[in-house]
């Protein structure tokens, strides 16, 4: 069973006197138990909207969404008790400290206060933020923030876990330590649904990608299939200072800039 | 998801983490809750009730001080729940993003927006049963009609932060709430009877004040704790802008947030 189904999935936003924008176009993806799935594309692409969808805080135009098998439309409250969501925004409750921002995220899963004190204290430990569980969220700085708001997206033990943007922000000591705690859970079989601008670490991190421009799905395939099938393997040759050139291998910013940029730009709106 | 029953549950435990913050922040929020309603006592129950007396009130006669008291209840609901929900759930919306935090968890944005509206009432109730408690121990009111006034003022808490979540879920910026602040509830709040009785008021000037919900608010905690005569209108004029505002307000704020 997939721990995401995502089945031609269309969601349009109409506002009043304003023209009805097609955020997402139809698509189509799922993501295996333990599995993490990369979701790339510029501003405005659709990957926030899809990933809301996917949460069931919005609704979809049409098609469907799974979670571990169960329909978020008719089985919302069952399907968000197994999954964890990291906004793309700061969503961190400023009126509580750390520890008991963790506890009561966890009473709205219905987890019990002892095994909610205990799966908080572990969390706060893995992020290396227990020795400051007292501080106010407002004390914290944008980096801590960061790394307790994805902690907090962990304490259901999630099978499917959102996260959008989750290292924006984090220094690469933080970033690389949240990328072994992702791998971690992983292991344990939690599925990961990523949107990311830093393709370093989609390329690290994803077992699958999928390119998402004018809200379709442009291309989704593993990192190293799409770097070859897009750029041949080329190596590229790339000014990177004035008068500095150097030559390297292709790479998924590549795939991406290829994939998003003007001349497809062309294409799409001639096929649409 | 429409379709999707509503917890008491999950509205316990949105209502629960505001209970919580306003614990944790006891000091303040006792001077927020109950100073403001103190002062307006003190000064025009005690002050300005000292000076003017005993006022007739459609043949009754009262206190100025007791008049004055329970228009204080009714406003005392009214800012605390309005200002709640219209300055704090923009806060909690629009910068804090508490409610899209909450509604990704099994707890809806119905729920939500259902603990906030009753968190807020709770809160104004609180704050206006100190005040008619007050009533009470200086003899002013009736201690059953307080004890009936206390799940009122809790449905009238309801309505007036229903109302403020309209205002905060159809305000572009916090500053934009000052206009439905000055431009209705100020006005709502100097004319609606706290202060004064009516009955003097030129008859176009009563008609349109006899239709805002303070005006209805007060003249059911006046016939509960201090006797006077019923109003029939006055139930079912507040029962209409509960009817229309809270249903109102939770659809919009949800049209906010959930595209």
């Amino acid at each position: 069973m997939s721990s995401l189904s995502v089945i031609d999935l269309y969601k349009n936003y109409s506002r009043k006197n304003r023209p009805v924008v097609e955020a997402v176009r139809g698509i189509s993806f799922d993501i295996k138990p333990g599995e993490c799935f990369g979701l790339l594309g510029p501003n405005g692409a659709g990957k926030s909207t899809t990933m809301k969808c996917v949460t069931g805080f919005y609704h979809p135009s049409k098609g469907s969404i799974k979670v571990l098998g169960l329909d978020i439309a008719a089985n919302l409250r069952d399907a968000r008790m197994k999954l964890g969501v990291c906004h793309q925004d700061d969503t961190l409750d400023t009126d509580f400290a750390m520890l008991d921002q963790l506890l009561q995220f966890a009473s709205f899963f219905r987890i019990d206060k002892k095994e909610a004190l205990l799966r908080s204290e572990k969390l706060l430990k893995r992020f290396d933020l227990l020795e400051r569980k007292k501080d106010l969220v407002e004390s914290l700085s944008g980096g801590l923030r960061r790394r307790l708001q994805v902690a907090r997206s962990l304490i259901n033990n999630p099978e499917l876990l959102v996260l959008d943007e989750p290292t924006t922000g984090l220094d690469p000591e933080s970033r690389r330590s949240l990328w072994e705690i992702l791998c971690e859970e992983r292991k344990k079989g939690m599925a990961i649904l990523l949107s990311t601008h830093y393709m370093d670490e989609a390329q690290r991190l994803c077992d699958r990608v999928a390119i998402i421009y004018k809200g379709k799905i442009v291309a989704c395939d593993n990192p190293q299939k799409l770097i070859s099938d897009v750029t041949n393997d080329k190596m590229i040759k790339e000014e990177i200072r004035p008068g500095i050139t150097i030559e390297r291998p292709s790479n998924l910013e590549d795939v991406y800039l290829l994939l998003t940029g003007v001349s497809l730009a062309a294409d799409l709106s001639e096929g649409a | 998801m429409g379709r999707l029953m509503i917890s008491l549950g999950s509205i316990y435990l949105v209502w629960k983490r505001y209970a919580y913050v306003y614990r944790k922040n006891m000091a303040f929020a006792v001077i927020t809750t109950f100073v403001e309603p103190f002062l307006y006592l003190a000064s025009f129950g005690f002050g300005l009730g000292s000076v003017i007396g005993i006022i007739d009130v459609g043949g009754i006669q009262v206190s100025y001080r007791a008049f004055v008291l329970a228009g204080i209840v009714g406003q005392t609901i009214l800012f605390q729940s309005f200002f709640e929900a219209a300055y704090g759930s923009f806060v909690r919306m629009y910068y804090q993003k508490i409610f899209q935090a909450i509604a990704v968890t099994p707890v809806t944005i119905e729920e939500v927006l259902w603990g906030e509206i009753i968190w807020d009432a709770s809160r104004s109730s609180t704050s206006a049963v100190a005040v008619m408690l007050i009533g009470v121990a200086i003899g002013d009111f009736s201690i059953l009609g307080v004890l009936c006034a206390i799940p009122i003022c809790f449905l009238f808490g309801m309505i007036f932060a229903s109302l403020g979540l309209l205002v905060s879920a159809k305000s572009q910026s916090i500053d934009s709430i000052s206009y439905p602040q000055y431009l209705f509830i100020i006005p709502m709040f100097l004319f609606s009877g706290v202060f004064f009785p009516l009955t003097n008021l030129p008859n176009l000037i009563h008609k349109i004040i006899f239709i805002l919900p303070l005006t209805s608010v007060l003249s059911v905690l006046r016939t509960l704790v201090l006797g006077f005569t019923f109003e029939w209108w006055a139930p079912i004029i507040i029962s209409g802008w509960g009817i229309l505002l809270i249903p109102l307000a939770r659809k919009a704020m949800i049209k906010r947030l959930v595209a």
